[in-house]
């Protein structure tokens, strides 16, 4: 699940540009229209590991209610990141497609 | 590596980060529960629900923090356990490691010890770098210098923030309340503004201040330091005001000195001052150069400035002085006294001029030692690389960047580097009590080379440092392997061979280079302290044991000559003693006096600039020390008490004042007194061989002998007795004998003429033994390199010596061509090394006596030694080349 999460984070941070935290959550629920059963403080954790690995930054800016916030946003080793774990993915599920569908 | 500094910055900004997330996760909340207040629910609800969604914050923040530091911290300990279990698993690697380490760092910082002592640690005072010594050269002495030159200076406010002056440390008696027998105790004189000056603080009581040093024997005070007050008075606080006895003076305690403070000299240890006026000596006298002077720069003015001005200030001095016997000899040679400027922030010290530059070399010495040492190391570790090439490979494809393989590598140089400092340490301090047994006695004692934070942080600093140099190379060669082909091929050590194989023979190379240079050394210091010992003192050593004698301060000449004439009388009496007399200052004992001479009739006479060195003796002074004179004879009792005044000349005296005169006996001399006025004349009675009296170095100088008489100078004689007798047996003897004449008297100073000798000639008798240590380290580790590659390269090429075998190559051919291999590296290591020792011989060359530094003898034994070594190591592989079993050489591949 942690692997799902990252790329999660990251290709909404592709799509919408720089987010806070809570901006993150509420868009990660919001796609996976209540499939994803997520305490919005795990995030956080997500956060910090996806910053050490240099796939984003951060920074602290203002919130459009002019509330201090920190903000995340894709770096490029992000975006080649969210190209090799796509990559992946598609893989897997093609592979794991051929599985599950019933035999011909 | 981004993630390993980001990591590694949050260790220590911890609470900055805490906060931050504190205020991230508040944020969050304020979001949520504003946009459900919006969607119509109350505060206090919405507050709740936002923290439900949120889930367990406190959980949340552990795993944020685990996560933040903890990892980076928890990587390196598990890299130490894994590298820690590597090494365990491998013994036999570890050990030659470790070892090879350890006698490397362990000569460093032995070395490093001595040259921090000696010469780095600055004096526990108040900025001690603006702390100069005024250092007199020429005239009589050098060093100290008079009372009225200390006023002098003193005067220059405008040059000096203070000017201030301490005497040498004397061993006094002391009588304390609790022990009847007499003890012994360092003491000082200093002036009144000393520890002002210093900005050294007491821990009880006062310290001296100028009042305390007025009138001359007008202040019976000491203070005491704060060891001597610790392990002597147990800490006593009632001994402020007490009267303590000290070298036969009442003196009142008035404070202890600040913990750690011994006095302004590396090589003595004061345990007590006294104010200078309290001196028994001539204080204000010109001549008497007894006090070393001190003071503290003006930080604005450069040290060379201050150096002009103190020239200037010397010279009005002595022409003030000295002016009028500017025609005299004595005038002449009191006039060219100077006074050095020298930073004295790390204490003054006599040993520093004769062994400092002997420590440098050794310190650069035993830096080779180290390299060498690393370079084996380096070796060792490149081939237990090429024997991990599988387990680097799996690791590599199980997903191991190439910087954390990197860093493992270096955390296990790291491990070997430590543990071999750890065992270096050991080494050191064992090594550190041997060095000391050359030190003179009264410069070994109070020397203080115990490892400091400065020594740890030194020992530290190179096997850090030293783990780089022979570890990051084996580690970035280990790492750049393709990893499929490692797997491939199994991990066998074939692979990748030849820039490896090169890498390693270079390291050979250089080791071999650095050993010829090391060798030349030794070999050179060897030669010269052979040349020293051969030279003929002009007197027998063996069997002599001299020593001095402490008479109560009371006793007048008349009293010490009535005691030493009973001591020489029941001397005699004792079995197995041959001769026994005295002399001032005697043999090895600082030299002897410089006094000008005239020379009716000699054809020097007209010229009045003539000196020659004076010794007083005894009767059977020659007998004693094992020479006949030439001419005449030697004193005997009557000439002690006789009006016409006898004298006894050397051959050097002879060959310079008298020459193509066969017996002197009969002429006339006449010698200065200390204020430059004619003597008494003196009839020579006797001619005796050149006695090397002041050092083996300096040659014979013209001396006249002239009989000893108690009062004549304020020194007392050395005794000294031949004996049948080794010096421990004598020594009791000598005892027992003092105490029956009287028990108030003690032997001060014991040590045989031998040992005297020795003492004289301890720099190179130590610098001789430790570099011939270190050239032997350095051939038995450069031997273990060569060994090491020679016998990895073999295992490399069985298969194809199994083959060349069996295709009919004979064994002795094999042999050749393996002990070829090996030499190639061995020779060019002995031509690169040659330039390079002879660059060195240029930097030591001042220290050897009679031989050169490019002696031909030394080099040519240093290449055969090398050469020899180096076979000797390549050999032993080599004849397992030549056994190679063909048929199990093959089944091998």
């Amino acid at each position: 699940m942690q692997g799902t999460l990252d790329l999660m984070v990251l290709r909404t941070l592709e799509s919408m540009g720089p987010q806070h935290g809570f901006g993150l959550a509420k868009r990660i629920q919001q796609i996976s229209a209540g499939a994803l059963e997520l305490n919005q403080g795990t995030l956080y954790p997500a956060l910090l590991r996806l910053e050490q690995r240099g796939w984003i930054s951060s920074q602290w800016g203002a919130s459009d209610k002019n509330r201090r916030a920190k903000f995340y946003d894709l770096t490029k080793a992000g975006l080649k990141q969210i190209a090799r774990e796509t990559g992946d993915w598609e893989r897997t599920v093609a592979l794991m497609d051929r599985f599950l569908r019933p035999a011909e | 590596m981004r993630t390993l500094w980001k990591r590694s910055t949050a260790v220590f900004s911890r609470r900055q980060g805490d906060r931050e997330l504190n205020e991230e996760v508040e944020v969050h909340l304020e979001m949520r529960a504003a946009e459900l207040g919006e969607q119509g629910l109350d505060p206090h609800a919405a507050r709740a629900a936002a923290h439900r969604e949120f889930g367990g914050i406190d959980q949340m923040k552990e795993t944020y923090r685990d996560r933040r530091g903890i990892p980076w911290i928890e990587g390196l300990a598990k890299d130490a356990r894994y590298g820690l279990r590597g090494l365990r698993r491998n013994p036999a690697f570890t050990l030659a490691a470790v070892l090879s380490l350890a006698l490397g760092i362990g000569a460093n910082t032995a070395i490093f010890s001595f040259v921090n002592a000696l010469m780095l640690r600055m004096l526990p005072v108040e900025k001690p770098e603006q702390l100069v010594s005024l250092y007199r050269t020429g005239g009589w002495g050098k060093g100290y210098a008079s009372y009225p030159l200390y006023l002098e200076f003193r005067k220059h406010t405008d040059l000096f923030a203070a000017v201030f002056a301490r005497s040498a440390t004397d061993k006094v008696r002391f009588n304390s309340a609790h022990a009847n027998s007499v003890e012994y105790v360092e003491r000082e004189y200093v002036t009144g503004n000393y520890f002002d000056a210093l900005g050294v603080k007491a821990s009880i009581g006062r310290l001296f201040t100028d009042d305390d040093n007025r009138n001359p024997q007008g202040h019976p005070l000491v203070v005491l330091s704060y060891d001597f007050w610790r392990n002597r008075m147990g800490r006593d606080p009632a001994i402020l005001g007490r009267v303590l006895m000290v070298d036969e003076q009442p003196l009142t305690v008035i404070g202890v000195a600040a913990p750690g403070f011994h006095g302004v000299a590396v090589e003595s240890r004061a345990d007590m001052w006294a104010p200078a006026m309290m001196s028994r000596g001539e204080i204000m006298q010109p001549g008497n150069h007894w006090i070393w002077t001190m003071a503290r720069r003006r930080p604005d003015i450069p040290i060379g400035r201050v150096q002009a001005a103190a020239n200037t200030i010397m010279q009005q001095y002595l022409t003030s002085v000295y002016g009028g016997q500017r025609d005299s000899a004595f005038g002449k040679w009191a006039l060219g006294q100077k006074i050095e400027v020298r930073d004295a922030g790390v204490g003054i010290s006599m040993l520093r001029d004769a062994f400092g530059k002997p420590l440098t070399i050794l310190m650069a010495a035993v830096g080779l030692v180290l390299l060498i040492a690393c370079a084996n190391v380096a070796n060792l570790l490149i081939a237990r690389g090429a024997t991990r090439r599988r387990e680097i490979a799996m690791r590599f494809s199980l997903g191991a960047t190439r910087v954390r393989l990197v860093r493992q590598w270096l955390i296990e140089s790291l491990l070997i580097a430590l543990l071999g400092s750890g065992l270096g340490l050991a080494f050191a301090i064992w090594g550190e009590r041997y060095m000391l047994l050359f030190l003179p006695p009264g410069s070994g004692e109070a020397f203080d080379v115990s490892p400091d934070a400065t020594v740890l942080g030194f020992t530290l600093g190179i096997s850090i440092l030293s783990a780089v140099l022979f570890g990051l190379a084996p580690a970035l060669r280990a790492t750049s392997l393709d990893p499929l082909a490692a797997l491939k091929d199994g991990g066998s050590p074939q692979s990748g061979r030849g820039a490896r194989a090169g890498f390693r023979k270079a390291l050979v190379v250089a080791q071999v280079a650095l050993s010829v240079v090391l060798v030349a050394a030794a070999g050179l210091f060897a030669h010269s302290l052979a040349g020293l010992r051969a030279i003929h003192p002009g007197f027998a050593a063996q069997n002599v044991v001299t020593f001095s004698l402490d008479y109560p301060q009371a006793w007048k000449g008349a009293d010490k000559q009535k005691h030493r004439a009973r001591l020489l009388a029941g001397l005699a009496a004792v079995p197995g003693i041959g001769s026994i007399s005295y002399g001032v200052p005697g043999p090895y004992r600082g030299g002897s006096w410089t006094t000008g001479i005239h020379v009716p009739g000699s054809a020097r006479a007209a010229k009045d600039d003539d000196q020659v060195a004076e010794q007083g003796v005894g009767p059977a002074y020659f007998e004693t020390i094992g020479m006949r004179p030439l001419r005449g004879r030697e004193f005997d009792p009557g000439d002690l008490v006789s009006t016409r005044k006898a004298a006894i000349v050397n051959e050097a005296f002879l060959r310079e004042f008298l020459p193509g005169t066969a017996d002197p006996a009969g002429r006339i001399v006449t010698l200065d007194d200390s204020k430059g006025a004619g003597r008494d004349p003196l009839y020579i009675v006797g001619l005796v061989p050149d006695i090397l009296h002041d050092g083996l170095k300096t040659g014979a100088k013209p001396t006249v002998y002239v009989p000893f008489h108690d009062g004549d100078v304020s020194f007392d004689p050395t005794l000294l007795v031949r004996a049948q007798l080794p010096a421990a047996a004598l020594l009791p003897a000598i005892r027992r004998e003092l105490g029956k004449i009287d028990p108030e008297v003690a032997l001060v100073e014991p040590r045989t003429l031998r040992e005297r000798l020795d003492d004289s000639i301890f720099v190179d008798r130590m610098i001789a033994t430790l570099s011939g240590f270190f050239g032997v380290l350095a051939l038995l580790l450069a031997a273990i390199g060569i060994y090491g590659v020679m016998a990895y390269a073999v295992a490399r090429r069985t298969a194809e010596i199994g083959l060349r075998i069996a295709l009919g190559a004979a064994p002795a051919r094999i042999e050749w061509m393996v002990l070829r291999d090996g030499l190639l590296p061995i020779g060019l290591g002995v031509g690169i090394g040659l330039p390079l020792s002879l660059a060195a011989g240029r930097i030591t060359a001042s220290l050897l006596y009679g031989v050169k530094p490019n002696d031909p003898l030394t080099l040519v034994w240093t290449i055969a030694v090398l050469l020899a070594v180096g076979m000797l190591a390549a050999l032993l592989p080599a004849r397992r080349a030549a056994a190679v079993e063909p048929v199990e050489a093959l089944r091998h591949e």
